[in-house]
């Protein structure tokens, strides 16, 4: 997997220390790489720590420069303003272009970044570009993130002196398994090893598990059970989760997560100061990516004015006579964005729905993110809580990475003389997996928040007479129609025996084990045998790789309903 | 086209990488081949009895075909018990974990969900302390916390875990642990099986039709009322039912609870 051209230098030092790591284990590091920012922090020992780059800064800007032959990222770089940094030849927004086609909604919101982001809309990955040297440079999500991940590794060794190769990173909820695989490579072509990829809220919750013990051991309590709902909304994503939390253990009872965040309060609000925007800089020439970077500093600077104040003046020069002067409300900006913070609410009410757990039965409500600042946003929670106060006691920018931290610690066996480590969090699945079946519905084999080790069957039947083989599609999400969902493969079921249609039983087993690995398995077994037809056929899922967008579209140009199945059993 | 051919477990074919760690697991495994002639009725009805590779659905109650182990002396089996690691004597039961030198045990199966819970084999269960008891087991046994360990003891972990979290939503739900206990006495329930009862039947067509007609979540919510309290009698006469040991009349009971079960589910889903 591994990609030697981004390894770092350190890394053949690695392999010479490899022996001594198995006495002392190695610490894994906890990485929370945000839309905008990013941080990184390991457990020294007794506590958790953050690190902090050249500048001294804990909070570092994700993104990558290209500059001649030599990218820098935003831990060294010393931008030395934020224009610079919008000038086409800085990527940002990697979390939100990662794994995705270019059909896909967040990558056509994406076109309107300083840099170059070319969509075919065919359903392949769309092209990214920046400018070096008046040139459009193409490259890719995954190596813009590598590129970074392998300046944070090189930042990381220097201060803790030691080599670093294994690493827990915090993801979005909503990532499917795919974009999964692409972090993996990101980090694989760094020569990161990831011990563990923890959805957002979930590291919170670990976090706010320890915090939980530790209050109980000073009151010498027993710990009872602690419910808590975290919601997380960065730039890039909104995530939510119940978890409820006793004697370390903490049991995710729901997840839900959406691409909404930071990112659409400012393209709102970047369109209501100047609706012509978009068409404006579709062209990407100089001068629009200048009035284009403008616009955008002047509008994040207004967005955060309006965290503490009530109305803010923009007064922007964007260059070719255009010019903005105006005084924002903080309620234009909350109508603005009115779709977003509904989402936001919804978002919360599904998750604790899902959970089974009522408004009242929440011990502690936590927000954090970089958006939770947002008045709108802590309004929206606490009319859903009636009026609770929020939980205290964690830095909303800092949760996730010390969770993260904190998980590093534990997955690489360390304990803790005080119980600090004596820890478990008890993940569940955040997207539903299921296959194709009954026309074109997505019928979930593995439901969403089903706890992690999972495995689920169920029995599908051809619908033809003599029908030979079988398409197993299998999808992650949660659209009742398959093209709602995230394709992740698909294989065939051949040698069914000749029979009237309805009669082969088709077993469609998946397993999810306790590292999160997705293996799907199918087998024909005819009635009144206890034997399977044929071979039964395990594959390891995703495997779609480039350009599953139009994967599932070829199969059914080739194939039509040929080799489609339905239930067998309606579900209850 | 009868469900209980659909039992063949796809995980007896698959790869497994356990090795027995003693003789004793494997007369568990020798043992396990002979119960998988159980037919599993329940749905998703594919039984996954392998034990050397067991995780089990939310929805599948099964693992019950050991029913017939019932046959087996416990006690006498339990005598035996050594952990494969140490070889020292559990300190408590059920031995999924051993206490001297905190390795994880292969799973045994003539342990039920009552035992993992130390709980009595019965319906009316105090259910405030499960989750804790889960917890409690989640800490020793999920396989998150024996990365370091061989691959055999993670195996172990996996399954043991896999198997409480089973345990712990099979007894959490009224419905599957009185399906479970009648399984326990060897007796398996069709929930799919359609009552003849042409009075439930009319009365859940009504009740449907009432749900689909329900505007608001008042109306809704009275409706939910209504059915918990039906599900709250009927769970009652199970219970005597089962603890008379008639279990004929036990398994109607399910079935009928099943239709509310539905029914509460469709009008939690509108509201």
């Amino acid at each position: 997997m591994a990609e030697p051209a981004y390894t770092v230098a350190s890394d053949s030092e690695t392999t010479g220390e490899e022996k001594s790591s198995s006495t002392f284990p190695e610490i894994a590091i906890g990485v929370d790489i945000g839309t905008s920012q990013c941080s990184v922090a390991v457990w020294n020992g007794s506590q958790v720590e953050l690190l902090k780059n050249t500048r001294n800064q804990k909070m570092m800007k994700s993104y990558v420069t290209f500059k001649d032959d030599i990218p820098s990222g935003g831990i060294s770089s010393l931008l030395s303003h934020d224009h610079e940094m919008l000038s086409g030849s800085t990527i940002f927004n990697m979390k939100r272009l990662i794994g995705r086609v270019d059909t896909d909604p967040v990558v056509h919101a994406s076109k309107n970044l300083p840099f170059l982001v070319q969509t075919l809309d065919i359903g392949v990955r769309p092209f990214i570009a920046a400018l070096v040297n008046n040139v459009w440079r193409s490259t890719t999500p995954e190596e813009v993130l590598a590129i970074f991940l392998v300046e944070l590794r090189a930042m990381a060794e220097a201060q803790l002196k030691r080599p670093i190769r294994n690493v827990v990173l915090t993801i979005p909820v909503s990532f499917s398994r795919f974009q999964l695989t692409r972090i993996e490579r990101a980090c694989a072509m760094a020569g990161l090893r990831v011990l563990r990829l923890m959805p957002e809220p979930t590291a919170i919750a670990l976090l706010y598990g320890q915090q939980q013990q530790q209050t109980s051991h000073e009151n010498m309590g027993s710990g009872s059970e602690k419910i808590a709902l975290i919601f997380n909304m960065g730039a890039g994503y909104a995530d939510v989760a119940v978890t409820a939390t006793a004697g370390g253990v903490s049991q995710i009872k729901a997840l839900a997560g959406n691409t909404i965040g930071g990112e659409d309060l400012l393209q709102n609000m970047m369109r209501y100061l100047l609706p012509e925007s978009e068409s404006l800089f579709e062209s990407h020439g100089v001068k629009e990516i200048e009035s284009m970077a403008l616009l955008r500093v002047a509008t994040q600077d207004a967005i955060r004015k309006l965290s503490s104040e009530t109305s803010v003046q923009v007064d922007v020069d964007l260059g070719n006579g255009l010019k903005i002067c105006k005084v924002v409300g903080r309620n234009e900006f909350e109508q603005v964005n009115r779709k977003v913070f509904e989402k936001c609410e919804s978002l919360i009410i599904q998750c604790l729905q899902d959970a089974k757990v009522e408004v009242e039965d929440v011990n502690d409500v936590i927000i954090v993110g970089g958006c939770s600042f947002i008045p709108k946003v802590k309004n929206i929670v606490s009319s859903i809580f009636k009026g609770k106060q929020l939980y205290e006691g964690m830095n909303p920018l800092e949760a996730a990475v010390r969770g993260a931290a904190v998980e590093g610690a534990v997955a690489s066996g360390i304990s803790d003389p005080f119980g600090n480590l004596d820890l478990l969090t008890i993940q569940a699945t955040p997207l539903a997996i299921g296959i194709q079946a009954d026309g074109k519905s997505f019928v979930p084999v593995i439901p969403r928040n089903t706890t992690i080790p999972a495995r689920k069957d169920l029995v599908f039947t051809t619908i033809h007479d003599n029908q030979r083989e079988a398409l197993i599609i299998v999808y992650e999400g949660e659209g009742d129609k398959v093209e709602e969902n995230h394709l992740l493969g698909y294989f065939k079921i051949m040698g069914i025996p000749a029979a009237p249609k309805g009669v082969p039983e088709i077993n469609v087993c998946m397993d999810i084990d306790a590292g999160n690995v997705l293996r799907v398995l199918a087998g024909v077994v005819m009635p009144g045998s206890r034997q399977p037809a044929n071979r039964v056929m395990e594959v390891r899922m995703p495997t779609v790789d480039d350009g599953h967008g139009w994967c599932a579209e070829a199969l059914h140009r080739a194939y039509g309903s040929t080799l489609d199945m339905v239930t067998v059993q309606k579900k209850a | 086209m009868s469900k209980k051919k659909l039992c063949t477990p796809l995980s007896t074919f698959m790869r497994t990488s356990l090795t027995s760690p003693s003789d004793r697991f494997t007369k568990i495994s020798s043992s396990q081949i002979k119960f998988s002639t159980f037919a599993s009725p329940s749905p998703p009805p594919l039984a996954l009895y392998n034990p050397t590779f067991h995780k089990l659905g939310q929805y599948f109650l099964g693992d019950l075909g050991f029913c017939g182990k019932s046959i087996c002396s416990k006690a006498a089996e339990k005598l035996e018990l050594r952990c494969w690691n140490c070889h020292s004597v559990p300190e408590s039961l059920p031995f999924l974990f051993c206490e001297s030198c905190r390795s994880i045990q292969p799973v045994d199966k003539s342990v039920n969900y009552f035992d993992i819970f130390g709980s009595e084999k019965k319906y009316d269960i105090e259910d405030k302390n499960l989750e804790g008891k889960y917890k409690e087991w989640q800490k020793k046994l999920h396989p998150d916390l024996v990365h370091s360990k061989s691959k055999m003891e993670r195996d172990f972990a996996a399954e043991q875990s896999s198997r409480v979290i089973d345990a712990y939503r099979t007894l959490k739900k009224p419905l599957l642990r009185a399906i479970y206990l009648l399984k326990l006495e060897g007796v398996e329930v069709d929930e799919e099986q359609t009552v003849s009862d042409p009075e439930l039947l009319a009365e859940i067509m009504e009740i449907r039709e009432a749900v689909e007609e329900a505007d608001g979540s008042e109306a809704l919510k009275r409706i939910l009322s209504q059915m918990q309290d039906k599900l709250k009698h009927l769970s009652d006469s199970f219970d005597n039912a089962f603890q008379s040991r008639s279990f004929e009349e036990a398994k109607t009971t399910i079935q009928r609870m099943t239709y509310y079960e539905r029914v509460i589910e469709e009008v939690v889903k509108k509201l």
